[in-house]
């Protein structure tokens, strides 16, 4: 295995500096991240566990660019997404990132070969090129028998592999993650984050994924456990323990 | 690009049905309100349009066909000394109370004088010539089989009209029109009929050799006095003089506009509420495309495809339903109307009211927000 990111010299593909973010509730004030920094290395999957409330889906969102910061900067690809407007920041997304959510979400009325286009042709991929891109996809998802299929006729599994299938087809740089595996049993579980782990490897994607599902810690190649906003431990569950980084001048 | 509009359309049919319906059921009110304020409508310048002639002269100021006054017999050599005239004729208008053979009380009824020739022009595109030259028995008149009944009377039978003696000698259709009820008979029979003695005809009506000339020869012949109070229309300004009076002056045109307002207002809130309950349905999987970068105005086209298309299928319903009771009113001499262009208002006002809707829908998806898709 390689030795641990911070040795090497390219930058990491996602990076929160000294971040901070609170939610108000009327007279309550809450801070959910508080001066948190985390860099996320390419073709790894990073697991952030912690208990509910502690801050993991919040850093996820802040990550990803569907939140912006209170205070701190976030680096994604090389782009600073507090400066990026709305519109600029939806283009990141649509550029480069994928989104797997605990909830399939995915349109009753279509196809999982049409669920997974469906991006694509927003992107202005041409349709045949969509329809070959959704065909591979599915079939690395192991779905190639079942894409004629509308989620009414898939199982939860299924589902959640059409999810991540519509994700992968975008071929994005940053995949996310949040708690894909909550809603499904211990084997369908174990698929998702087996294909999870392999899209890191084989496309050299970023998968940064947020559960509190402690079945997964062993299939992640590096494990950050949060709690209160900050980040309690980092490791890699085979291989040594990461020492706390200091955020890059 | 898939179709994501059209097939949630089909595939969530149910959720969508109340809108279609709506939008349907508004298009379908639209269209027969405008149908019937035609026919009925309509019906009061039947007189003009159901005649052949181009040219009416009446009493000055007349609102409406049955607000005319009697003019100078005399009128009628001097529209003859245009050279553009053909011939004329005269028209005697007599209010008339009928009293049928059947206890029917006093039934209010317009009685026409015309010429019973064969060539007349008064009544020729709904008389048929045959009962045109029966008129020419003396008291004879012939009335319109829907009003029958009214009339309490059958064909052969004798009736009174101003206490004189009339028989029915033939049923004609087409006659039926708003106000009152129509009784054909000859300028004879009509004078007879008329209580004022020695009256001269209520209209004059001229044929032209050229029928394109109407408003010029009209505007030519009016202004002059020597014959007493007159004046000239053609025939087209004098109908939509006559409907014009019966829509406007008499509030019933604001009545159809203020049932138009409403059906449209209904309408288009069910159908907004039903679009925005599918939009609310559907706002997970909004979210999720817009996390992965789909921009919310291209969502947004989503629900305005799916507003058109609910408005075009509610239009089809409308459109099968509409010819279907319009046909059933025809049958059952109710009269109905549909032009083009008011059959063309219908569907753009219909199909207003679903880009409405799909607008109102559009602003439920600022509820759209990605972040809350994470636990």
């Amino acid at each position: 295995m390689q030795p641990v990111a911070s040795n090497s010299v390219h930058l990491p593909a996602l990076r929160a500096e000294n971040v901070s973010k609170a939610f108000a509730s009327g007279q309550l004030r809450t801070q959910v991240l508080d001066g948190l920094s985390l860099s996320v290395d390419a073709g790894e999957l990073t697991l952030i566990s912690g208990p509910s409330g502690c801050g993991k889906s919040t850093l996820l969102a802040v990550l990803s660019g569907l939140q912006k910061v209170d205070g701190g900067r976030v680096h994604a690809l090389g782009s600073e997404l507090s400066r990026l407007s709305a519109g600029a920041l939806e283009r990141f997304r649509l550029e480069h990132t994928g989104f797997v959510f605990q909830g399939f979400n995915l349109f009753p009325a279509l196809n999982a070969l049409e669920q997974v286009e469906l991006p694509l042709d927003y992107m202005g991929v041409a349709e045949a090129d969509a329809r070959r891109r959704a065909r591979a996809s599915l079939a690395e998802v192991g779905l190639e028998s079942r894409m004629h299929l509308r989620p009414a006729e898939l199982s939860g599994g299924e589902k959640q592999r059409v999810a991540i299938a519509r994700a992968l087809a975008k071929q994005p740089q940053l995949l996310f993650a949040d708690e894909p595996t909550s809603a499904l049993d211990a084997a369908n579980g174990q698929i998702i984050i087996d294909i999870l782990h392999s899209i890191a490897r084989t496309h050299g994607t970023t998968v940064l994924c947020v559960s509190h599902d402690p079945r997964l810690i062993h299939h992640a190649d590096r494990v950050v456990a949060m709690e209160d906003g900050r980040i309690l431990s980092d490791r890699r569950p085979d291989a040594q323990p990461i020492p706390a980084k200091a955020p890059a001048p | 690009m898939v179709a994501l509009a059209r097939k949630t359309l089909v595939y969530e049919w149910r959720r969508f049905l109340p809108a279609m319906l709506a939008v349907g059921f508004a298009g379908l009110l639209q269209l027969l309100q405008v149908a019937l304020v035609l026919g009925i409508f309509g019906s009061t310048s039947l007189y003009i349009t159901g005649s052949s002639a181009d040219v009416w002269v009446g009493y000055p100021g007349t609102q409406s066909v049955g607000q005319g006054r009697s003019i100078d017999a005399d009128v009628a050599s001097r529209v003859l000394m245009d050279p553009a005239v053909e011939r004329v004729e005269s028209y005697l208008w007599v209010d008339g109370d009928w009293r049928g053979p059947r206890e029917t009380g006093g039934v209010s009824v317009f009685v026409s004088g015309i010429d019973p020739r064969a060539d007349g022009m008064l009544f020729a595109r709904v008389l048929p010539p045959s009962l045109r030259a029966r008129l020419a028995e003396p008291d004879a008149v012939v009335v319109d089989r829907s009003e029958i009944d009214q009339l309490g009377v059958a064909l052969g039978e004798y009736a009174t009209i101003n206490g004189q003696r009339v028989r029915i000698v033939g049923i004609s259709s087409g006659l039926r029109a708003l106000g009152g009820i129509n009784v054909l008979c000859s300028l004879e029979t009509a004078r007879a009929l008329d209580n004022v003695d020695d009256e001269g005809p209520t209209y004059i009506v001229a044929k032209l050799r050229d029928p394109n000339q109407a408003d010029a020869v009209a505007t030519r012949l009016r202004g002059a006095s020597s014959f007493g109070p007159y004046t000239t229309w053609s025939a087209r300004d004098f109908a939509q003089r006559s409907v014009r009076y019966w829509l406007f002056d008499t509030g019933a045109g604001a009545g159809v506009l203020f049932l138009a307002a409403i059906v449209f207002l209904v309408g288009a809130v069910i159908t907004s509420q039903t679009l925005i309950a599918a939009v609310n349905g559907s706002v997970r999987e909004y979210a999720t495309l817009n996390a992965l970068g789909v921009g919310v105005t291209a969502l947004r086209h989503v629900v305005l495809e799916q507003a058109i298309w609910v408005g075009a299928l509610g239009l089809v319903g409308a459109g099968v339903l509409g010819a279907v009771l319009m046909a059933l009113a025809r049958s059952q001499d109710v009269p109905v109307v549909l032009s083009v262009p008011a059959a063309l208002a219908c569907f753009v006002l219909v199909l207003g009211l679903a880009a409405v809707s799909g607008l109102a829908a559009m602003r439920a998806m600022r509820r759209i927000d990605p972040a809350t898709l994470l636990r």
